[in-house]
């Protein structure tokens, strides 16, 4: 399954660069992201709650950056498996300066879904994918209008669902980055409330948008 | 004697529970199922550039969206073309949803699944597809002047042109002594059962099997379709026809769209998903019949005896030819009815309109090919001035005639060989049971009453009960009890009761022990389907071969047990006896027993069959070479070719000439269908097929709009007659054997409906005086051609005029 678009985003390419790659960042802005686990150079764990429609539930899943050119492109490898099923995409994406503040990011998404969340349609699973990508856009936006301003401090409050896990101090890592998702991503009513204040949207939720569904299966 | 029940008005034994809500529909099926709807084409011809279905993801229960891309391996490719001919040069079937093009309002473009229905029908609302229209083209005119296409690479719109001809037609009507050439039309209608169609898939993942039950009137069929279109072995699927309420051709047709992707969700989802089709869906996606333009051109001589016949169809198909050209086929093949036609060319061209497929709805071109024939019958005595009934009489074929070889290829591609038949006497019993010979007083006594009064009739021969084969299966447990299956599906035909008594006749049991079953592939997975009258033809006669072989081996058995000669015995109600001889019997479900040697004892009858119990010669085995264990026969039925059945019907109206209000006050059907099996059930039949023979003569028309859209897709528009518009029927029997069956029987099923159209148009013009050359026809248009300065005006009302003057 093929997923390709592009958005554009208020931050020249080196901001879009910075803030796309800063996991902190990430795990506020990916729709649904409960945590977002630093486990190696460019490689991370995350949860992600998705909740649009049929398509809904957490999941857990890896991702991994590669083939880094900043600030133009990288190629993300992700990959999960849950109950429902899994799935693995490799995600091309590639930054352009579109006049003096502004940057086009285009992806090119290409993924293997597998297990039952296969069978609810193609159109149906990249409907979601845009939705999600677009709501991971509009906070990433949000994120370079405001600043990367007030940095953000892992939060374990009482919205935040997924606790770090505890780890020997000794160790540098892994780091663990908490979300905003006190409710899943996309879950019905106003887009623009859900992207700035719950939730976060975009590629890496591709994983989560996949695996992470129901299909109707609370009356089994 | 109870048991000889062949013949007799048997009650219908599925009735009570039928009336009393106890019948187990398609929509009956799977309370907890995932419901199904689908987004249709809201355009005749269209291209589709987008899907989105981002506004439908927001609806709680959502479980999956399916567009022509999730479609995989054969399921991608069009639906198929059931009956391939060579005549059909450019077949075109649609796919299970769109790919890219529609080409009639309805035509399915994706499929919802969720919760239930409700959320289904809301989330597939939600779902917007862009299209850019292209030109459209509605009914049989418009696609001959291909001023615009249906399918691209189809530019006179022309799928098929069947031709048959029996001789040298244009030297023939140049010789004749008279000649008259005509152009009539025949509109739309459908089958329009009232149960629409149903599908309900279970998938079950651990033995990985597929169940069906579907709406339909070939289970088997369905079933290979599935296997072909799913991938799936053949013994990983069953089907299974429900009670099924009404079919009357459009079920015929398969594998429909629903019934390829709902399985296909089901194995997707792991769930089990149901579709039930609403009303407007049935209108605007499943089939529809009947509409021709006919032009008719007929030498004849002074006597009013056709000397050549040429007639040119123009058949409108819709927009897909998933069925070939079955109809046009039946038309061409069955418009030359009783008579004797010397010379007989036919055309049939059949044509691609932006409207919904065409396929068999009860009597399946036969109608309109009457209404060719009979209204030729009309004009020819309107122009010679001769009685209607005094013109037919001198073109029929003469029952010292057959068997009678038309010399033409009929829908099996057997020849058209009338088998047997009476028509003189027919026309004779017809004319009794209307009072032909007094219609003049009652024109007189209507004309007193302000009302003008008509009479009209119609003949007909239908090919019924085509082969290639049905089969049936007659097992007696040691119950008692005797299980009937037959791979053919039921629509409410009655077959519960008139197999069970050909079984029981057979057979010699009590009805009450015969329990049938029809149209489920795990009883009998070999099967044709219930179409062309055939059911009774063709299940009918493999059943009571089934129920012969089971009488023989029964025999056997008990010959041996009695120590009597097989030739000595006779079974009645359920028991064998030697004859002459009271005492020497063994109940029917003991032989049952005995024919299955057993080890061990599971009940008290199963004693007697155990190793110990039974005598038995030491030098025999227990099971006879060649033998099985048993009391069971499968059989089967194949037909060298149809069986013809006929009939004439006669109408006589009354029309208001203040509102041209048309009222049928007297209806006579004679009726040929062989030997009858039981004659309630073919009276039902008869006045089944009357009532739409009514409607489709009076009432039924599909009012499309020059855009494609159909505008009285609903019960409250579409006039489908009531019992008030449905005359009172009377009714004769004749019953002329067919020597092509053991049972002697002709089908029944679609004979009713098929003279209505041309029975009731010479009724009408008969009573007002104005050719009538297009039907239906209703009060407005009535009025209409009165008021028309153009209208044609028949001969015998000048001279009627003339008389009274």
């Amino acid at each position: 399954m093929n997923l390709d678009g592009s958005a554009v985003l208020h931050g020249s390419p080196d901001d879009v660069w910075r803030v796309l790659t800063d996991p902190a960042v990430l795990a506020r802005t990916i729709p649904g992201c409960l945590a977002l686990e630093r486990v190696g150079e460019d490689s991370y764990r995350m949860d992600v709650s998705v909740g649009v429609g049929a398509v809904k539930g957490t999941y857990a899943g890896e991702v991994h950056l590669t083939d880094q050119q900043p600030p133009s492109s990288y190629v993300m490898h992700a990959s999960g498996a849950g109950a429902p099923g899994q799935v693995r995409a490799t995600v091309t994406i590639e930054l352009a300066p579109d006049g003096d503040s502004a940057t086009v990011l285009t992806y090119s998404a290409d993924a293997v879904v597998g297990g039952p969340v296969a069978g609810v349609g193609q159109r149906m699973i990249t409907g979601v994918a845009k939705r999600l990508t677009a709501q991971f856009f509009t906070a990433v936006d949000a994120e370079l209008a405001g600043a990367g301003a007030a940095p953000v401090e892992p939060r374990p409050s009482a919205d935040a669902v997924s606790q770090p896990r505890v780890e020997p101090p000794a160790a540098p890592q892994p780091q663990v980055f908490t979300g905003r998702a006190g409710v899943p991503a996309g879950t019905s009513g106003d887009l623009r409330t859900l992207a700035l204040g719950a939730a976060g949207g975009g590629l890496l939720t591709l994983l989560g948008v996949l695996v992470g569904y129901r299909l109707g299966r609370r009356s089994e | 004697m109870t048991t000889k029940l062949f013949g007799e008005p048997v009650r219908r034994r599925e009735d009570a529970r039928l009336i009393t809500g106890k019948g187990r529909y398609l929509d009956d099926i799977g309370a907890g199922a995932l419901a199904a709807a689908f987004v249709r084409s809201p355009h005749a011809h269209a291209s589709i550039t987008d899907v989105d279905v981002d506004a439908a993801l927001d609806v709680e229960g959502l479980v999956a969206i399916y567009t022509y891309e999730d479609l995989t391996g054969p399921l991608a490719e069009p639906l198929p073309v059931l009956i391939p001919h060579p005549q059909l040069t450019a077949p075109r079937t649609g796919y299970p949803l769109a790919n890219g093009e529609v080409n009639h309002v309805g035509e399915p473009v994706v499929m919802v699944v969720a919760t239930d229905r409700y959320v289904a029908e809301d989330a597939a609302e939600r779902i917007a597809v862009t299209y850019e229209e292209l030109p459209v083209i509605v009914g049989v005119d418009a696609a001959r002047e291909a001023r615009a296409c249906v399918h691209e690479e189809i530019p006179d719109n022309v799928a098929a042109r069947h031709h048959q001809e029996t001789g040298d037609v244009e030297p023939a009507l140049a010789a004749s002594p008279h000649t008259l050439s005509f152009t009539q039309y025949v509109e739309r209608s459908a089958s329009m059962p009232l149960e629409g169609k149903g599908v309900h898939a279970r998938w079950d993942a651990d033995d990985r099997s597929l169940r069906v039950h579907t709406s339909t009137q070939a289970s088997t069929s369905v079933r290979a379709a599935i296997a072909a279109k799913l991938q799936l072995p053949l013994d990983q699927v069953e089907v299974v026809a429900p009670d099924v309420g009404g079919g009357f051709g459009v079920k015929i047709v398969h594998p429909w769209p629903e019934e390829l992707l709902v399985p296909m969700a089901a194995i997707a989802l792991g769930r089990e998903v149901k579709w039930t089709e609403d009303r407007r869906e049935h209108f605007i996606s499943s089939a529809h019949e009947r509409q021709q333009r006919q032009e008719v051109s007929v030498g004849f001589d002074d006597d009013g005896r056709i000397t050549a016949l040429d007639v040119h169809v123009w058949h409108d198909n819709g927009a897909y030819t998933p069925y070939g050209i079955i109809v046009p086929i039946v038309t061409a093949t069955q418009l030359v009815g009783p008579y004797v036609i010397p010379v007989y060319r036919v055309v049939v061209e059949s044509v691609y309109t932006n409207t919904v497929i065409v396929t068999p709805y009860r009597g399946a071109g036969r109608p309109q090919g009457c209404f060719a024939m009979e209204r030729t019958m009309d004009r020819i005595a309107d122009v010679l001035g001769l009685d209607r009934a005094v013109v037919r009489e001198r073109n029929l074929i003469q029952p010292s005639q057959f068997p009678y070889d038309h010399h033409l290829t009929f829908q099996d591609g057997r020849p058209v060989i009338y088998d047997s038949g009476d028509y003189p006497a027919l026309l004779g019993k017809l004319k009794a049971l209307v009072g032909w010979d007094g219609i003049e007083a009652l024109r007189d006594d209507a004309d007193a009453r302000g009302k003008l009064l008509g009479v009209g009739m119609a003949l007909y021969v239908e090919g019924t009960g085509p082969g290639p084969y049905e089969g049936g299966h007659v097992q007696v447990l040691g119950s008692g009890k005797v299980l009937v299956s037959t791979g053919l599906t039921t629509q409410g035909q009655g077959h519960e009761t008139s197999f069970a008594q050909i079984v029981a006749s057979e057979l010699g049991v009590p009805i009450e022990d015969v329990e049938v079953t029809t149209g489920d592939t795990r009883r009998f997975p070999y099967a044709v389907g219930t179409f062309a009258s055939r059911a009774a033809v063709m299940s009918g006669n493999a059943i009571a071969l089934a129920a012969r072989g089971v009488r023989e081996k029964a025999l056997r058995i008990a010959a041996d047990v009695l120590e009597a000669d097989p030739g000595d015995l006779e079974i009645s109600d359920g028991v064998v006896q030697v004859r002459g001889t009271p005492g020497a019997s063994i109940p029917l479900r003991t032989v049952a027993v005995l024919s299955n040697p057993l080890r061990y004892a599971f009940d008290e009858a199963a004693k007697q069959a155990t190793q110990f119990a039974r005598a038995g010669s030491d030098d025999k085995p227990p099971v006879a070479e060649g033998d099985a264990p048993g009391l069971e026969h499968r059989d089967y039925y194949s037909p060298i070719r149809s069986t013809f059945a006929s009939g004439a019907h006669a109408a006589v109206v009354e029309i208001d000439p203040q509102t041209w209000e048309i009222d049928v006050v007297n209806y006579a059907v004679v009726h040929d269908c062989g030997n009858v099996v039981n004659p309630m059930i073919v009276e039902g039949q008869v006045h089944g097929g009357v009532a739409q023979g009514v409607g489709g003569a009076l009432y039924e028309r599909m009012a499309y709009d020059a855009d494609g859209q159909l505008q009285n897709a609903s019960f409250m528009d579409f006039l489908m007659p009531y019992a008030s518009e449905v005359p009172d029927i009377v009714i004769d029997h004749q019953q002329t054997p067919s020597p092509l069956n053991p049972l002697g029987i002709k089908g029944a099923g679609e004979a009713g409906v098929i003279p209505g159209s041309a029975a009731l148009a010479s009724a009408i013009e008969d009573a007002v005086g104005r050719r009538i050359t297009s039907m239906p026809i209703s009060p407005t248009e009535l009025y209409d051609l009165m008021r028309s300065e153009t209208a044609e005006r028949t001969a015998a009302s000048g001279r009627r005029t003339g008389v009274g003057a």
